[in-house]
């Protein structure tokens, strides 16, 4: 098999491609010449969704699902506001503990008991937005500190603005960490078969309550960013962010039976969502388009994965030979 | 000069004893083999030793120096490398990639040149010059990823090398790899444990072998010192008395096998197979045997030619067709492929016969208790073990719940059984056998695929060879075993 | 293991079988030192608030038992058979709910197709699912609300000895689906199926016919939650369904029912639902705010998860 048909390469080049050629062609419809701004706004989408993707996205290759991340994100972004007012880097700084503190305690959970992460992450996400809502007592919060607000969307270079750029700079550092290092290797080892990487020496326990841990770090520091950004916190994100988030890592090559997938492919993944969203701001298009585009390229990521949907296509092949 | 030192090992796995007492010494620079019957308890000293379970009691020192060895990691520390019975490598890495799965000297880095180089030497030393360290894995054989699994473990530079069943999916050409792998890791001063059913194999390349029967050393001793007919009754004991044979009239042809195929795996075989007859596919793993029977049952959607059920053609590729003409077909994956381990026996008794149970798409719940305990009855299970679920029994009354499933069946006219006594002891394999043999009494076709020898000559009426994927023999008469080892193992007739 | 063993785990009970009885305790002892809590308006405030639930619950848990995870796209699915439902009112209240049900049983049916027989990830293609039905909906619908084209709905709104109607019908449903589980042909190949579906593959088993089968049951489940939300609420858009989708998997994994498949049943997740929608109850009464409600639920699900999965897993080597 070329190296271009494999799912991991595949599934992103075409969704990314897909997106951008779209994207590209906005001037037929709108008359009017793609300006550095458009570029901006889909970045902005990347740093709002970035840190969540990557977070769920990381557990997804190591064969996990942390459906939790929003409830950190909403849980973190609470925390910062709250106890950033006069302060934000004490706000951000609690985030990032309470997010490590949820991914541990849910590392050690699924690592030490063996069980299915969805679960147990559907109940602490539960959790958590109850917890985010008894700190605001149910009501959004209002963010102050205007300063931080601005400089967090300050554009930087014309595209870029802090936070974007945080985002992509995370983005690269751990594709370049986990490219380079033993841990890629062996978070996709425990996400292709755990029991063959635990009999190979694999440690995969403590790499699940790191993976966990990063997890929690991400989705809570994503969530503190933004509402630095928006200057409130909202007690309640909605499910929207994480099935963003999912369809984001899956358009990025990243399979939910686990063991395939790369940083770069999240990365590839969280630029479709962020441009798409782009064009249909910038196009003008009802919202539903969008919607259907997505069920569009998911139902790609469904045939290529589907083994009885592969089966079906063989038999039919055999016949016609 | 002792390295290895195992002193009154135990363990027991809810309330069975696994093993007893068991002392073991191995020493460094030789090949020890570690033999016994299924069941003996093989498993478990490799377990133990490996670091994937704690011992009950007794002691394992490096050294002198006792060492506890809580997980596998412990046990790479305490440095003993391990080839898990079980292909224990990850098929969505690259080669090189699962080459360092868990070495300790790996470091953290990826430095990919240095070791693309290393694996290509790994790869290279058994032979795989064919196979590129960038590769996936997945797109390997079944015997090339063993091959890169022992690749693995000899590589690590560790004091013990533990092989389970290290050359059972392998060619004769790839275990010859293997033993010259095995030997010059052994001359480097480092010991290894060979854990093997293939005796001769044993005999040829081991310094010492140790023999289990039920848990307990029997005997340790030189292999110069052995033949592989004292080596057997080391490890059975007093040899069960077989069955007596009783021959069945050829019936009326079943099932018909018309130039059949399955691209990769076995290549047009034609086959009749009629009623009251059992029919034997003998093969090594890789051989193909097992693809015809999964074929057979409609596993394997690229399967190509004419099968025929009773003179109506079958559609192919379709599990639930072959089930509705009547083939009953028990995986040699008992557990991930065969049984319902949390359900009772009764219920997995009854799996392929829910609809005939019934009516008017309810289940009759009488009906339902009547016909369990009936067939719990006919294939030797005592009434309380009938609620039990399946999963707590032993390897041979599993397997006799699961041939169990396809008798007294009006439907059955096929009985497909792939390799059916892996994992069953001597005890459970007779009664699995009297099964089969009623089954054929009845009218119905059997047709089994295994490599053990006294399974073949004792249970078949026909015998079919295959090697790599093409038929070699057929034999109606009586055959000696060591024919058949012959043509399993050499793809010839002999003489 | 030996019959000894066997007779001694009759008689003396697991500390994993003590852990839900006393919570059952605590609970009841808390209920009952909670001013109001025995009266019958709260419990009558107690099974309206779980019904909806628990009737989507049922639809998950033929899912789940199939060993096919669970459906993300069920708050979608009741949106749209609801705006069906007061779509075609007009045609009378009979008409309306045979529409709506068949329409519920397509659409969750067909992602089942593809489970079942093409094999395909629940996950992924229940997202895909939803983000199809919310499109489609708000392409075809413009958007908008769908208002009732009659008055027939209003029947599913009535009040029989002072009981919401779905109350009746969430427990006559938990029956029928509990015996269609425990005394059909389906039932029997659907747990089988959830076990191990390898295995039920190889026995020959119609496994993809089962799966289908349970996710056309589902959506027919789903439909009717639908029509009596689309009757009390009136109108219908694509968001009405809410947090459904969380609440009735959080129904199912409080009754204890595992998310692997080939265990569970109705009963359970009707148990999951009052387990919840009581102890939400008894925090309300007790002034908690909706947090504190919602968090506790959390942890109650948490808790039930682990306690299932260490009975599950214990004494296995």
């Amino acid at each position: 098999m070329s190296r271009f048909a494999r799912p991991e390469v595949l599934v992103p080049g075409v969704a990314l491609g897909a997106t951008l050629l779209v994207f590209a062609a906005l001037p037929l419809r709108t008359g009017q010449l793609l300006t550095p701004f458009d570029a901006y706004n889909a970045l902005q989408v990347l740093a709002r969704l970035g840190p969540l993707i990557l977070a769920l996205g990381l557990t997804m290759i190591a064969g996990e699902f942390d459906l939790s991340v929003v409830g950190t994100y909403a849980f973190g972004g609470m925390l910062a506001v709250t106890y950033g007012q006069d302060h934000w880097a004490l706000g951000l700084l609690l985030a990032l503990a309470a997010g490590v503190a949820v991914g541990v305690l849910q590392g050690v959970v699924v690592a030490r008991f063996r069980i299915s992460s969805m679960p147990v992450t559907l109940a602490t996400y539960i959790t958590l937005l109850g917890l985010t809502s008894s700190l605001s007592g149910g009501l959004s919060k209002t963010f102050d500190n205007a300063d931080v607000t601005l400089w967090v969307d300050r554009p930087v270079l014309q595209v870029f603005s802090p936070r974007s750029l945080l985002a992509l700079v995370v983005f690269l550092v751990l594709a370049l960490v986990l490219a380079g290092s033993r841990w890629g290797r062996e978070i996709r080892a425990i996400g292709g078969d755990r029991r063959a990487s635990r009999v190979s020496g694999v440690r995969d326990d403590r790499l699940l309550v790191g993976l966990f841990a990063t997890s929690g770090l991400l989705a809570a520091g994503g969530g503190a960013l933004l509402n630095f950004s928006l200057g409130s916190a909202n007690p309640d994100p909605g499910v929207q962010p994480l099935i963003l988030a999912a369809v984001a890592a899956l358009l990025g090559g990243v399979s939910l039976a686990g063991g395939r997938g790369s940083v770069l492919g999240l990365l590839a993944g969280a630029l479709t969502i962020a441009f798409l969203a782009q064009v249909v701001t910038v196009a003008a298009l009802p919202t539903y388009v969008s919607q259907l585009f997505y069920a569009l390229l998911l139902a790609g990521v469904v045939a290529v994965d589907a083994p009885g949907l592969r089966r079906g296509v063989l038999r039919l092949r055999k016949v016609r030979r | 000069m002792s390295l290895i030192r195992v002193d009154g090992l135990s363990k027991s796995y809810a309330g069975t004893v696994a093993v007893r007492g068991v002392e073991l010494e191995l020493r460094a620079g030789e090949i020890h083999a570690l033999c016994g019957h299924n069941g003996a308890g093989k498993s478990t000293v490799v377990r133990l030793l490996s670091g994937q379970e704690s011992p009950d009691a007794g002691s394992i020192a490096v050294d002198g120096v006792p060492v506890e060895l809580k997980t596998r990691r412990d046990a790479q520390t305490a440095g003993v490398a391990l080839v898990d019975q079980e292909l224990s490598v990850v098929p969505s890495l690259t080669v090189a990639e699962n080459l360092l799965l868990g070495d300790r000297d790996a470091g953290w880095l990826n430095r990919r040149r240095a070791q693309h180089r290393r694996a290509r030497r790994m790869l290279d030393d058994l032979g795989l010059t064919h196979v590129r360290p960038e590769q996936r894995l997945s797109t390997l054989g079944l015997g090339e990823r063993q091959l890169v699994e022992i690749a693995r473990a000899l590589g690590q530079r560790a004091r013990l090398v533990i092989l389970d069943e290290p050359t059972a999916t392998l060619t004769d050409v790839e275990s010859e790899h293997v033993y010259a792998a095995v030997r010059s890791v052994a001359a480097a001063g480092c010991a290894v444990l060979f854990v093997s059913h293939r005796l001769g194999e044993v005999l040829a390349l081991c310094d010492r072998v140790t023999v289990l029967r039920d848990g307990a050393v029997v005997t340790t001793s030189d292999a110069d010192a052995l033949t592989v007919p004292a080596l057997i009754r080391h490890m059975l004991g007093e040899s069960p008395a077989s069955a007596p044979r009783t021959r069945a009239e050829s019936g009326e042809t079943v099932l018909e096998l018309t130039s059949v195929s399955v691209p990769g795996r076995f290549g047009d075989l034609s086959l009749r197979v009629r009623a009251g007859t059992i029919y034997a596919i003998a093969g090594q793993l890789g051989s193909g045997a097992s693809d015809v029977l999964r074929g057979l049952a409609g596993l394997h959607p690229a399967l190509a030619g004419q099968v025929t059920v009773g003179g109506a053609r079958l559609r192919t590729a379709d599990p639930v067709a072959a089930a509705r003409a009547g083939i009953a077909f028990a995986s040699n994956d008992r557990k991930s492929e065969g049984l319902f381990l949390d359900r009772s026996t009764g219920v997995n008794l009854l799996v392929t016969r829910i609809p005939a149970l019934s009516r008017f798409g309810l289940v009759g719940a009488r009906r339902w208790k009547e016909t369990a305990s009936r067939l719990g009855e006919r294939c030797g299970f005592p009434a309380n073990q009938l609620a039990r679920p399946v999963g707590r029994l032993s390897g041979g009354n599993q397997q006799k719940a699961f041939v169990g499933r396809a008798l007294d069946r009006s439907g059955t006219r096929v009985l497909l059984l792939d390799d059916p006594t892996r994992g069953v002891d001597v005890g459970g394999r007779a009664a699995v056998h009297g099964l089969v043999r009623n089954a054929a009494a009845q009218g119905v076709a059997v047709v089994f695929s295994s490599t053990e020898l006294d399974e073949l000559v004792d249970l078949a009426d026909v015998v079919v060879t295959m090697y790599q994927g093409r038929t070699v023999a057929r034999h109606d008469e009586a055959v000696p075993g060591d024919v058949l080892l012959h043509e399993m193992t050499h793809g010839t007739e002999p003489g | 293991m030996s019959a000894v063993t066997a007779e001694r785990r009759i008689v003396r009970p697991r500390r994993t079988d003590v852990l839900p009885v006393a919570a059952l305790l605590v609970l009841l002892a808390v209920g009952a030192s909670t001013p109001r809590f025995l009266s019958l308006d709260n419990v009558k405030a107690i099974l309206t608030s779980a019904s909806l639930i628990g009737i989507a619950g049922l639809g998950l848990t033929l899912i789940v038992i199939g060993g096919t995870s669970v459906s993300l796209a069920i708050s979608q699915s009741v949106a749209v058979s609801a705006m069906v439902f007061l779509a075609v009112q007009s045609a009378g209240l009979v008409v309306a709910l045979v529409v709506t049900i068949v329409t519920g049983a397509l659409i969750t049916g067909l992602q089942g197709l593809v489970v079942g027989y093409g094999e395909a990830n629940p996950i992924v293609l229940t997202i895909a699912a939803g983000f199809a039905l919310t499109g489609l909906a708000t392409g075809v619908g413009g958007g908008t609300s769908v208002s009732p084209t009659g008055t027939g709905y209003t029947v599913l709104n009535a009040t029989p000895g002072g009981l919401p109607l779905s109350v009746f019908t969430l427990v006559l449903l938990t029956v029928a689906v509990q015996a269609v589980l425990d005394r059909s042909v389906f039932g029997r190949l659907l747990y089988l199926t959830g076990e191990n579906r390898p295995a039920a593959r190889a026995a020959g088993l119609p496994v993809g016919r089962v799966v289908t089968v349970a996710w056309v049951l589902a959506g027919a489940l789903f439909a009717i939650a639908a029509a009596f939300s689309g009757a009390f609420n009136t109108s219908a858009n694509i968001n009405l369904g809410g947090t459904l989708t969380f609440d009735a998997i959080a129904a199912v994994l409080a009754g204890g029912t595992p998310i692997a498949g080939g265990k569970g049943s109705a009963r359970r997740t009707l148990a999951g639902v009052l387990l919840i929608a009581t102890v939400s109850d008894i925090l309300l009464l007790r002034g908690y705010s909706t947090g504190a409600q919602i968090m506790v639920k959390g942890l109650i699900v948490l808790a039930v998860i682990l306690v299932v999965h260490l009975r599950t897993t214990r004494g296995r080597p």
